[in-house]
């Protein structure tokens, strides 16, 4: 036997036993037998708009989408896609074929077969139109073939190594195609009632209160789920949800659906659990735009100054209550997992930082006036929450220090985004990112030149532009061998670092706050994001 | 006017109520010599509790909060003053037109008036702060749409009960001017009134002014106490201190307010004063 085929034959093996035989290993090593039934109350915050999970992304709908959808691959704790819809697959040498053989013996809620054509019509017709991640993660897909009920294929244009990253329920879920076709898709009724193939069925949402989810007596997964019902509770006041939690009313909040501010107390609650487990795959990142457009901020030295000047250890303890870690650079440490993170860049984080500000604004030719000011600066204060105004408080404060005198706008969201994204009326914004699951999503937002589009929110609007940044994110999202692909992102982290067209403060960190007796409720590296097929409640 | 005085100082209430005020007039007088710079610095460590190296305790960010209580009254009694200013201005030249000319003119206008009356006030003040977004000016246009209405209709009332008086109808009957009838012999006769209601005007101002801060909708760049309770509530159940002084602040000063206007509406309302 070759060594090739010893190993194919292995990852086969493991790839066939890993849905129930080690998850089910994991589980039984940490707590006693799993009990069937009960009801598992989890606080979703703020509550969604939609449930139409493939249009939109929004943090609160997955917590309840994914209980109802699932994907063609779950993940593992090192980040590796494990069989779920799709019981294994291959990609060829050139990476631009991905061959799925898809489970047999799975319906959908509705009672419909779940087959190759429900792939191809979910990648095509929906995915791809209308998620809103498709027109980076989906850029390369031209289409799915269905050579049998069993099979499906995706055919690239180039090669697409982060879409192995994205196949969750949560990224790019499978829906059922009798559902959808010929209909609006975004008007479909199961936009608010879906029908999916996961462990639990959607059977009621009542607005401003909750939804329910009742177990899948059909699910495919033999045994599985152990929850008779889930109920997602929508408490719009954040010292309520805390009280939730506290008297064991509601069992699960992910996705810091608890305020920072309240979880120190919750830490030394003896009927409350908290964990940081299950975001390893939802880096995000706050950070400060410096609009490049600015006379003085288009100037590298400037910019550096700002990144000198900001002590991100005190955003960290006053504004994100410990949460999250200083960030370094462009990438959130969550890719340290995939090899794809460094911290071999320039370092602003200094004990002599503020002389390096001082020094690096007197040589831009930004010298303090008489009354100790360079230059005044605007800073748009992020409108979704308490917190960004504290945050903004303190980086007014911060940049004092260096002779920049900052004003505080706080508008209303819509007056915020379109001053920014669509008039690009700013000096300074602090925006929080989310990275998605590659690098290829955060960074080609924010810096490749092509994504300076009026109008459009979140994407490249300090107006950074290198032709070598977009030349390396380019071979990035292609390159095949990870060693490769590793040098690129890690020279652009370098020259991002180096040009600071923004800075980066820290990298969040969401929080969980669980119930003791709900057990397993976070199996995996998605976290809250995924089904809750294996959490059970004890007693 | 000496009776007056005297009879203001037999009013215990109104007189712990002046003596608030005067003593945050001083507070906000003294504020550069006792917290000199700007409050907004972070001067210590987060989340010190009252008592210590600072008297009432540090906010999330490290911010004193005497200091922001300080300057917070400043920003309430700016706002507090010139808003009730502005619109016993505003409200006496729109009631003081309908009231003396009638007619159409007095219809017109006091439709306005009871429009801007019928929209709930804080709502309309919440409306107007997020159309010319959040300053310290924009919230003195806010507070001044929901209070001059009340100023205009009881100025109307004023001037129509005082037309048909004898000395006014003599004073037009001797050919004196509109102007003149206006502002030697109605208006002063209306200054009594307005002066009690402007001052229940003052203590409302202020509360929408922390109302507005609360709810972010504050000028971000100036103290204020409603900005303070907003950045304490998050830690209200483990660091009270943050709310709870600027709450009291509030709580005192509007009592004070509402203390002095009734003491004043007492001695300057001629029905009251007969009794």
């Amino acid at each position: 036997m070759s060594r090739t085929s010893d190993v194919t034959n292995l990852s086969r093996r493991t790839v066939l036993a890993l849905p129930l035989g080690l998850a089910a290993a994991a589980s039984g090593a940490r707590a006693a037998e799993p009990k069937r039934g009960g009801t598992m109350v989890m606080i979703v915050h703020p509550e969604p708009s939609t449930l139409a999970h493939y249009a939109v992304s929004a943090g609160n709908i997955p917590p309840i989408a994914t209980q109802v959808y699932e994907g063609l691959c779950t993940y593992d704790w090192d980040q590796n896609p494990q069989p779920n819809l799709a019981k294994s697959w291959e990609v060829e040498p050139d990476g631009k074929t991905i061959t799925f053989k898809l489970q047999d013996g799975v319906t959908f809620h509705n009672g419909k077969p779940f087959t190759s054509a429900d792939v191809q019509y979910s990648f095509m017709e929906i995915l791809k139109k209308y998620n809103p991640i498709a027109p980076v993660m989906l850029a390369e897909l031209v289409a799915v073939d269905t050579p049998d009920p069993m099979t499906a294929i995706l055919r690239l244009a180039n090669p697409a190594p982060y879409l192995m990253k994205a196949l969750s329920g949560r990224d790019l879920p499978i829906l059922c195609r009798s559902v959808f076709e010929g209909t609006d898709v975004l008007q479909n009724p199961s936009a608010n009632k879906p029908i999916g193939t996961g462990p639990f069925k959607f059977t009621s949402w009542e607005r401003g209160q909750f939804v329910r989810l009742d177990r899948n007596e059909t699910y495919w997964k033999p045994g599985l789920p152990y929850l008779n019902r889930i109920v997602a509770r929508f408490i719009p006041d954040a010292a309520t949800r805390s009280a939730a939690m506290e008297a064991g009313e509601a069992h699960f909040a992910g996705y810091s659906a608890v305020n920072y501010a309240d979880l120190a107390r919750m830490k030394t609650n003896p009927i409350l659990d908290l964990t940081t487990k299950g975001y390893e795959m939802t880096p995000a990142q706050s950070v400060l735009e410096l609009n490049g457009r600015h006379p003085q901020l288009q100037k590298k030295e400037v910019r550096q100054a700002i990144a000198y000047a900001i002590d991100r250890k005190v955003i960290l303890k006053d504004v994100m209550f410990g949460y999250g870690l200083p960030a370094t650079g462009p990438l959130s440490r969550k890719f340290k997992t995939a090899g794809l993170y460094t911290d071999d860049v320039r370092q602003y984080d200094v004990p002599d930082r503020l002389d390096i500000a001082n020094k690096l604004l007197d040589e831009a030719g930004a010298p303090r006036g008489a009354d100790g000011t360079r230059f005044a600066l605007h800073l748009e204060v992020n409108s979704f929450g308490e917190q960004w105004l504290r945050q903004a408080e303190y980086l007014k404060q911060a940049l004092a220090g260096v002779g920049i005198a900052v004003t505080l706008r706080s508008e209303d969201t819509a007056t915020w985004l379109r001053r920014v994204y669509t008039n690009y009326d700013y000096d300074l914004n602090e925006p929080f990112l989310s990275q998605g699951v590659d690098p290829v999503y955060g960074l080609n937002k924010q810096f490749l030149t092509s994504q300076i589009r009026k109008g459009v929110t979140f994407v490249n609007d300090t107006f950074y532009s290198n032709p070598e940044v977009d030349r390396m994110l380019g071979e990035g999202a292609r390159e095949l061998d990870a060693e490769k692909r590793a040098a690129l992102y890690k020279k652009v982290q370098q020259v991002l670092a180096e040009d600071s067209p923004m800075i980066w403060l820290i990298d969040v960190q969401y929080v969980s706050v669980s119930n003791r007796r709900l057990k397993d409720h976070t199996t995996g590296p998605l976290g809250t994001q995924q089904a809750f097929e294996r959490a059970w409640m004890d007693k | 006017m000496r009776t007056g005085l005297a009879r203001f100082a037999r009013n215990r209430l109104a007189l712990a109520g002046a003596a608030v005020l005067l003593g945050l007039v001083a507070l906000v007088a003294l504020t550069p010599l006792l917290y000199p710079g700007d409050p907004f610095r972070l001067v210590g460590p987060a989340l010190q509790p009252p008592g210590g190296p600072f008297l009432l305790g540090t906010d999330t960010l490290g911010r004193d909060v005497g200091a922001e209580i300080a300057y917070g009254a400043r920003t309430s009694l700016i706002i507090g003053l010139s808003a009730t200013g502005a619109a016993i201005l505003f409200g006496t030249l729109i009631g003081g037109l309908a009231g003396y000319y009638r007619g159409s003119v007095e219809v017109a206008l006091m439709r306005i008036t009871e429009f801007f009356q019928t929209i709930p006030a804080f709502v309309l003040a919440i409306l107007i702060v997020a159309i010319l977004s959040p300053s310290l000016f924009s919230e003195v246009v806010a507070i001044v749409a929901v209070s001059w209405p009340g100023i205009a209709r009881l100025v109307r009332g004023e001037f129509v009960a005082l037309g048909s008086r004898e000395f006014v109808l003599a004073c037009d009957g001797l050919g004196a001017g509109d102007a003149r009838i206006v502002f030697r012999h109605m208006l002063p006769n209306c200054t009594a009134a307005i002066i009690a209601v402007g001052t229940l005007l003052i203590g409302t101002a202020i509360l929408i002014e922390a109302g507005l801060a609360f709810l972010g909708l504050g000028d971000p760049n100036v103290m204020s106490w409603g900005l303070i309770i907003s950045s304490g509530r998050a830690v209200l159940r483990s660091a009270w201190w943050i709310c709870t002084f600027p709450g009291l602040a509030i709580l005192l000063t509007v009592l004070a307010i509402n203390l002095v206007g009734d003491g004043l509406n007492e001695v300057l309302n001629p029905r009251l004063r007969e009794r």
